[in-house]
């Protein structure tokens, strides 16, 4: 049966939108709509519209982004939202505790391979087998 | 989830949550989510719990800003033009004329729609009265 909930289907956890709006908006100017759909794309799958209207009010408040509304011929004005040097710097530092993450978690995966490694390999298994014998 | 803080006291926080309640609705109409809103909905976008979102809700209502269909609610031909000016007036350096860019009789001084006409051809070619 299909999985339907967790991690795989609900991506990275909610807490990496503004990471995700930082870079997304490093990349140029953007509005809500379309960072919605980017975000969701970059692994935030169940990131919601509140969400990331709160996100960009919050880093508008920090000085992260700046906005403003642009009017359009066909409908009515949207928002429009860009990144500030400060966000700039905010992003670098988001990028270095991301990047912590992964190393850690490459650790983790790399020690978990050698146990792999180690349970396949016929030295171990043999010794397995012993262990068995002797109880 | 990220919260927004509003002013402590009544007065001050019953504009704070009008302010947001009417961007919040224009946001979501530019963006093509569509007109009406109800209280779950305010407490998603702004953190306001449900509960007291639907007091201001009703109190735009009263007020005119808004229109009621049973639980959603959607701007009034007033709430429209107040979004307008909301718009112009908040937030942005470029919907906001600064010194020496517009004279005292240029027209985005009167109008919200005029103020962001003004600011997106001030962004593209620079002012002109």
């Amino acid at each position: 049966m299909a999985r339907t909930s967790g991690p795989e289907a609900e991506g990275l956890s909610r807490s990496y939108v503004r990471p995700c709006l930082l870079l997304l908006l490093a990349e140029g100017p953007s509005h809500g709509y379309e960072l919605l759909e980017q975000v969701r794309r970059a692994g935030v799958r169940n990131a919601d519209a509140g969400g990331l209207y709160r996100s960009l009010r919050a880093m508008e408040q920090s000085g992260l982004v700046s906005s403003w509304w642009e009017p359009s011929q066909a409908g009515p004005a949207r928002r429009s939202y860009l990144l500030t040097d400060e966000g700039r710097e905010a992003l670098g530092e988001s990028l270095d505790s991301l990047r912590d993450v992964h190393r850690l978690l490459g650790e983790v995966l790399n020690r978990y391979d050698l146990l792999g490694e180690a349970a396949s390999s016929p030295h171990v298994a043999e010794l397995s087998a012993r262990s068995v014998v002797m109880r | 989830m990220e919260d927004l803080h509003s002013p402590k006291s009544d007065s001050l926080r019953a504009l704070y949550w009008r302010s947001e309640i009417l961007q919040v609705m224009f946001w979501l109409r530019g963006e093509g989510f569509g007109d009406l809103v109800d209280a779950p909905m305010i407490e998603q976008f702004l953190g306001v719990d449900a509960n007291i979102g639907v007091t201001y809700l009703a109190r735009l209502v009263d007020e005119g800003y808004l229109v009621r269909d049973g639980d959603w609610f959607a701007l009034s031909e007033r709430g429209r033009e107040e979004g307008a000016m909301e718009f112009a007036a908040s937030f942005s350096d470029l919907t906001r004329p600064t010194h020496g860019e517009c004279s005292a009789d240029c027209w985005c001084h009167s109008s919200a729609e005029e103020a962001s006409t003004c600011a997106a051809e001030r962004a593209l070619h620079g002012h002109e009265d």
